[in-house]
């Protein structure tokens, strides 16, 4: 081999890295433009820039409305994650360690069956009797807690096996504290980051979840995607509006994210 | 009386047993060590003790009362795990002051009394400190300092110095040993590791399957091995059957024997042949694997110079000093 293959091979692998960003950013950069143009369909260029579907789509209440919705059905499905989720991996890894050969399985479930396939069993266990809650957030929430299952399962797990529970578990138990006060003081402290990682995962994924929410509650609970949905006969200015204001919304959240999630040195 | 006494201990884990009837007991202040090979369950007795492992049956007293029902909050036994297991989401000052903090100890008082142990592993510079920026040897003296804050009746060390490189390893079981005579500490070191137990113990019990095989200090232990197994564990023993020892010794031998590598002296001229077959430097010793009258041995030469070197092939007469011979069932 030549000293100049190197250099080549590494212009190469810079050439690849840059022509995937451009193919993946193109879409968004051609939307972002999109949004902000006057019109934009016989010419090559748009013929005018222009905020107004952004004031547009941020003063229709129906929008603020979805996306206080999606907000509340997200965070309520994350809360009821973290709340079942923390302590049962605790127990499981603390406690039970060889039960999480069959936990790996369960947590799987929720991908090995389609959205659609399992919405029509949704709508048939919850369409009525005791338990009819189609059409309400609640099926909603319940729903994305299981969609979540396997972000928050895997992130939390990885973080758990990286800190050696059952020592700092032990070492804290001999130096007095009760269980509660090493769960609260010592493990969950060193789980902040598995748990941001996992949080921020299943938001994105819930944040733009269209099929559960379009079969089980559809326009009763207007959600930011059914919305998008809704709104499609409407102006691609407004709908390009509406999907850059999406976009940033995650990626604002990411970065804020990311920023806590800092390590103190 | 004893301050430490363990009796008729019992464990069984999945239907087979951990260990069982253990019984030993320990002097106030003293350092005694098990030692045993891996899966012999010194680590499970010393969990049991700390409580952190429940035992089947048996007693456990400290200073008269029986441990057994009680937590391990409740035992007032400090431990060292060979993982460190410190906090990291809290600097050293923070990890040493916990067991204050559970203890409600005033926030003066935890104040002077964490720098006085971080003092006496030699950190107190180090307070600030996470756990993430320190090394190694750094990280388990703070994991001391941390167990001997709360003044412990009794000091649980489980293979401490495994994970650490041989220089430190050293260092850290000198800096241990002294803090234990200074504070006058009973003291359970758990290794697996005979050059550890050797010079660290006042006593040892040597563990095997379950039981303890063998106890007493270290001079007993190295010189006078009730068994095959002690005899294969501590030291470097050559271990011959009955066969291959009467025809080393020319006379009928009817068990096993075992001789130190040390007992045995090579010279130029003398009544037992043998042969080098290869050896080894080992700093102050030479290694040299000899074969005679079919058997092959280890026998240990001090290094005194490069001109005493037998090479490889070389022809060499063995004297074993015959008080040395042991026999083992």
């Amino acid at each position: 081999m030549s000293r100049a293959e190197p250099a080549r091979s590494a212009v190469y692998h810079r050439l690849v890295v840059w022509a995937l960003f451009l193919v993946l950013l193109l879409p968004l950069a051609g939307t972002l433009l999109y949004s902000i143009s006057t019109s934009w369909s016989a010419s090559l260029l748009p013929s005018g820039l222009t905020f107004k579907w952004y004031l547009a789509l941020w003063s229709d209440p129906r929008f603020l409305t979805a996306f206080a919705q999606s907000l509340l059905v997200c965070v309520g499905a994350l809360v009821l994650s973290v709340l079942l989720i923390l302590p049962l991996l605790f127990v499981v890894h603390y406690h039970f360690p060889r039960l999480d050969g069959l936990m790996n399985i369960l947590i799987l479930l929720p991908f090995a069956v389609p959205p659609v396939v399992s919405s029509v069993g949704l709508l048939q266990l919850y369409g009525s009797g005791p338990m009819a809650m189609v059409g309400t957030p609640w099926i909603l929430i319940g729903c994305y807690f299981t969609v979540a299952l396997p972000f928050m399962y895997r992130a939390i797990t990885n973080n758990l096996q990286a800190i050696n529970l059952r020592d700092l578990m032990d070492a804290a138990q001999l130096l007095g504290a009760s269980t509660w006060q090493a769960a609260f003081l010592v493990v969950l402290p060193n789980l902040r980051k598995g748990l941001m990682v996992a949080l921020l995962l299943s938001f994105s994924f819930l944040f733009g979840e269209f099929v559960f929410a379009n079969l089980l509650v559809g326009t009763r609970y207007e959600t930011l995607q059914v919305y998008l949905n809704n709104m499609r006969n409407s102006s691609g200015h407004f709908n390009s509006a509406l999907v850059i204001s999406y976009f940033l919304f995650v990626l604002v959240l990411t970065w804020a994210a990311n920023r806590l999630n800092k390590d103190k040195t | 009386m004893s301050f430490v006494s363990i009796q008729n201990l019992e464990k069984t884990y999945a239907g087979s047993p951990v260990f069982k009837n253990i019984n030993f007991d320990i002097a106030r202040g003293e350092f005694i060590t098990l030692l045993g090979p891996s899966g012999c369950g010194k680590s499970t007795l010393l969990r049991c003790i700390a409580g952190l492992t429940p035992v089947d049956s048996g007693r456990i007293l400290l200073d008269g009362t029986d441990l057994v029902p009680l937590s391990p909050q409740k035992r007032g036994i400090g431990m060292v795990f060979q993982s460190y297991a410190l906090f990291p989401n809290m600097t050293v000052a923070q990890n040493v002051a916990f067991g204050l903090r559970m203890q409600k100890v005033a926030s003066q008082d935890s104040r002077s009394r964490v720098e006085e142990a971080l003092r006496m592993v030699e950190l107190q510079d180090f307070a600030a400190r996470y756990p993430h920026q320190l090394s190694g040897g750094q990280c388990q003296r703070v994991a001391l300092a941390r167990s001997l804050v709360t003044r412990p009746r009794l000091l649980l060390l489980d293979e401490p110095l495994s994970a650490l490189d041989a220089r430190i390893r050293k260092h850290l079981r000198e800096q241990i040993r002294s803090i234990q005579r200074e504070l006058g500490l009973t003291t359970v070191f758990v290794t697996h590791d005979q050059e550890e137990a050797l010079t660290l113990s006042d006593r040892i019990f040597l563990m095997n399957q379950g039981r303890i095989v063998q106890s007493g200090d270290a001079e007993t232990l190295y010189t006078a091995p009730v068994d095959a197994f002690a005899a294969g564990f501590i030291g470097n023993y050559n271990l011959l059957d009955a066969e291959s020892a009467s025809r080393l010794l020319e006379r009928p031998v009817s068990c096993r024997l075992a001789i130190r590598p040390e007992a045995i002296a090579l010279s130029l001229d003398g009544a037992l042949d043998g042969q080098v077959r290869s050896h080894s430097l080992l700093g102050n010793i030479i290694r040299y694997r000899v074969e005679a009258r079919g058997v092959e041995l280890s026998v240990d030469v001090l290094n005194r110079s490069s001109a005493d070197l037998y090479p490889d092939g070389q022809r060499v007469s063995l004297s074993i000093d015959p008080t040395a011979l042991r026999e083992v069932a």
